[in-house]
């Protein structure tokens, strides 16, 4: 089964800091960045000849070395990543670019500026405001990282490599979108699970192999029926959720994702980037800045609100499972704003709040299980 | 709306009277200039804010990481920061009211850890108990928090926002940035307040921010001198005079008696601490407003005086030039990004929170510094680590604690204050006699 290949060679490449293709790259002699957040595109990485690689905290057992600098009401996301960094266990890195994503991200990145030190250290101030009033900001910082990257690594990034980027990781796209229309079927050919294993391992792993890996899985998909002992459609929202073995504690109790709408999920992938003419800098910004927006960005509930209603619909999901990581403020203010809103669309919305490397505890499936039976499912 | 008059909710009332009676209190002290005049301002901003109200005047809020002189460049606007109740709540009135606003947004689905005074803005919208806005318009700084409560307050009220990007750095290019969005922010202003942006009044309400700034300036170098002149606790209150104050007459009174009390208890050689100070520290991140009788204690019980904190702090490179509109809207961006207490230090990198604190330890003779650090501000409590570094290199002993600026459930204040005398008994004491 091509399926499970797949799955077993992507779960054992998202379950520690390094996998066996990104040492493959490695040993090819290639470089890697990494970063945390898809405000920074990957494609200029990419166009630089370089890996990118998204920053986690797979593999990190304890994040006592993170909590030597940040406080416990850091969230636990960051600290173990900045733990793996400190540890040296991401040295494999030969750069990464960071963003005020967040207030625990914007000190992750003092802390790999001031302790951790990488070859190459890129910082975007991204504007907070998916408007077109400061979109021009944000693509001039995308022009001055893309100058700093080309000085450092001795490169030049030049239209037809960014064209060429583009098209790369529009196939991962195009790939993504037809896993995820396959997950529309009543009885989708794999879980919520497997995907978010799939989206994960996208994030990891250099994207031609990865295109590749997914082309016979697509395949195989196609003419699958599975997922058919089910008692809800949900869809999972939130923020970061890089854990599938969390989701998987939630399928358990019969609630089955059919999209993923958190960090590392569709969300990072987004839709096609247009081909040209123009110039592609400023297609992948336009891309990455007017994409689904995420917390962190304002004056765009509205918009955020629709996506989800449109795909409830799309994917005929029942309700909706929030999670978000404790003391995350972002999620904190938009999970209780689309608690209310959800109230008043009436859809069925549990929100949970959880720590990274927990699996989902007896106390979350406990509350999987009313929520399905407060639904009638 | 809910409120037709300062006399009709209950919160409010508490409020009135609490600043009436310290007005009583403090009225025949001569020595308490500053605090009369704040205590005044105060006053004088909730008869305002209800005057409006009864005279049908828009009323546009704003958060406190946005300093108010843009929406005071309409005539007839009052401008309302959002967290204004519980601040006043926890300063002149009674910090139960501040409690049950925190609780009431927690039981609306607002998680814990948000930051109570952004819960308490939400409680406060959640009961009505401010007056319906036109608009409201915002920084996205200082924190994550911020910007949570900002986005629920304007889910709850469907009121109109605009938000004012404020980027990570503090260069000219950021300020060009920021002050090309005010201008933008005007239609914004003019569309829903009904009225025409009046670059004169703008002039008028920027020179009026300079001159409260020149007086901060002074003030804080009057606050260097040994001993400290003036007691702990009216320090802190220059980052309420701004973010209520910004841009008016009230503004300047206040600082100009803060300057006043200080520069005439230095000539008649009074000391803050009653006998003679014998310990100054600086103390950093947030300050304990639900019981300012602290510093007090401090003072009686420690012989310690808190010179400057992080929100007394004024950094001096910033006046707004008034030749033209550009040069005006670059200043209030300066201002902004480089002086606002809190915006200046918490927004961006480490360094110049860490700077700060380094310099004004130096700037004050400080003999340590007090890290209080207030449970929401994940940004400094994020970087406590790389903070303690530079504090240990720097020679200079750090207390640090956790506790919550407006919640005495969190740390009580009978733990804060073991916190602070053992660290003096153990640490500042032996090293201050080794000499």
């Amino acid at each position: 089964m091509v399926k499970d290949h797949v799955l077993n060679e992507m779960r054992t490449a998202i379950g520690q800091p390094r996998n066996t293709y990104l040492d493959e790259w490695v040993n090819s002699g290639g470089k890697i960045m990494g970063y945390y957040c898809s405000y920074i595109p990957e494609e200029i990485f990419t166009a630089a000849g370089l890996m990118p690689y998204r920053l986690r905290g797979a593999g990190s057992e304890d994040s006592s070395d993170g909590d030597a600098y940040m406080s416990a009401r850091v969230c636990t996301f960051v600290r173990h990543t900045v733990s793996l960094a400190l540890r040296g266990e991401l040295d494999f890195l030969d750069g990464v670019v960071l963003a005020q994503n967040c207030d625990h991200i914007r000190r992750a990145g003092d802390l790999f500026r001031k302790k951790v030190r990488p070859s190459f250290y890129g910082f975007l101030s991204i504007p907070r405001i998916p408007k077109e009033r400061v979109y021009g900001w944000y693509l001039e910082e995308l022009k001055r990282l893309k100058a700093e990257i080309e000085a450092h690594y001795s490169v030049q990034i030049t239209d037809q490599k960014m064209e060429e980027a583009i098209a790369l990781h529009n196939n991962t796209r195009q790939r993504i979108q037809e896993l995820y229309d396959l997950r529309k079927r009543d009885a989708p050919p794999l879980t919520g699970e497997e995907a978010l294993t799939i989206t994960v391992a996208g994030h990891v792993m250099p994207r031609e192999r990865f295109n590749s890996l997914m082309d016979g899985l697509l395949l195989e998909l196609k003419d699958a029926r599975v997922s058919e002992g089910y008692r809800a459609r949900v869809i999972l929202a939130g923020g970061v959720m890089d854990d599938p073995r969390y989701l998987k504690g939630i399928e358990d109790q019969g609630a089955l994702s059919v999209a993923e709408m958190v960090c590392f999920g569709q969300r990072s992938f987004g839709k096609v980037i247009e081909s040209g003419p123009g110039d592609p800098l400023e297609r992948i910004a336009r891309h990455c800045f007017f994409n689904v927006p995420c917390a962190r960005m304002v004056e765009c509930f509205d918009e955020q609100v629709s996506e989800l209603l449109n795909t409830m619909n799309e994917y005929r999901a029942d309700g909706v499972i929030f999670q978000r990581m404790k003391f995350c403020d972002p999620w904190a203010g938009d999970g209780h704003n689309l608690y209310w809103r959800l109230k008043e669309a009436r859809v069925p919305f549990l929100s949970l709040e959880r720590e990274y490397q927990v699996a989902a505890s007896g106390q979350v499936r406990t509350r999987v299980q009313a929520f399905l039976e407060q639904m009638g499912k | 709306m809910a409120i037709l008059g300062k006399e009709r909710q209950e919160d409010w009332e508490v409020v009135y009277e609490g600043v009436n009676g310290l007005m009583e209190l403090y009225t025949e002290d001569p020595d308490s200039k500053g605090m009369n005049a704040i205590l005044k301002g105060f006053g004088k901003f909730t008869e305002d804010l209800f005057g409006a109200v009864d005279a049908g005047r828009p009323v546009v809020w704003h958060n406190c990481g946005c300093s108010p002189e843009l929406i005071k460049g309409l005539e007839g606007v009052q401008s309302m920061p959002i967290e204004v109740l519980p601040v006043l709540q926890d300063l002149v009135g009674d910090v139960n009211y501040t409690m049950a606003l925190i609780d009431e947004a927690e039981a609306h689905g607002l998680a814990p850890e948000v930051c109570s005074i952004d819960k308490a803005a939400v409680g406060s919208a959640l009961k009505n108990l401010y007056p319906a806005p036109v608009a409201m318009l915002c920084h996205n700084t200082p924190c994550d928090s911020q910007i949570a409560a900002i986005k629920t307050v304007a889910e709850l009220t469907r009121k109109p926002v605009r938000m004012m990007d404020v980027p990570y750095l503090y260069g000219d290019r950021e300020v060009r940035y920021l002050a090309a969005q005010m201008r933008e922010a005007i239609p914004f202003l003019e569309e829903h307040i009904g009225k025409r942006f009046d670059w004169d009044r703008f002039k008028a309400v920027c020179e009026e921010s300079n001159r409260t700034a020149e007086y901060l300036r002074d003030w804080n170098e009057l606050r260097r001198h040994m001993p400290c002149p003036q007691v702990s606790k009216i320090v802190a209150l220059v980052t309420a005079l701004l973010v209520a104050f910004s841009g008016e007459a009230e503004g300047t009174a206040i600082a100009r008696a803060f300057r006043d009390e200080a520069k005439e208890r230095i000539e008649r050689g009074e000391s803050a601490v009653e006998g003679g100070e014998t310990y100054r520290a600086v103390w950093y991140q947030d300050p304990v407003w639900w019981d300012l009788q602290f510093y007090d204690w401090m003072e009686s019980e420690l012989k310690l005086v808190i010179p400057m904190d992080l929100f007394g702090y004024y950094s001096p490179e910033t006046l707004i030039d008034t030749s033209t509109p550009e040069s005006m809207l670059e200043g209030l961006a300066a201002k902004s990004l480089r002086a606002m207490p809190m915006s200046r230090q918490f927004k961006g990198p480490i360094d110049n929170f860490v700077d700060d604190y380094i310099r004004l330890c130096d700037d004050y003779q400080a003999d340590f510094g007090i890290f209080a650090g207030h449970v929401a501000c994940k940004h400094g409590l994020g970087g406590i680590g790389l903070f303690r570094e530079a504090s240990r290199e720097a020679g200079i002993p750090l207390l640090y604690f956790e506790f919550d600026m407006f919640d005495p459930r969190v740390t009580p204040v009978e733990s804060i204050q073991a916190e602070i005398s053992h660290f003096v008994d153990d640490v500042v004491k032996p090293r201050k006699e080794a000499g």
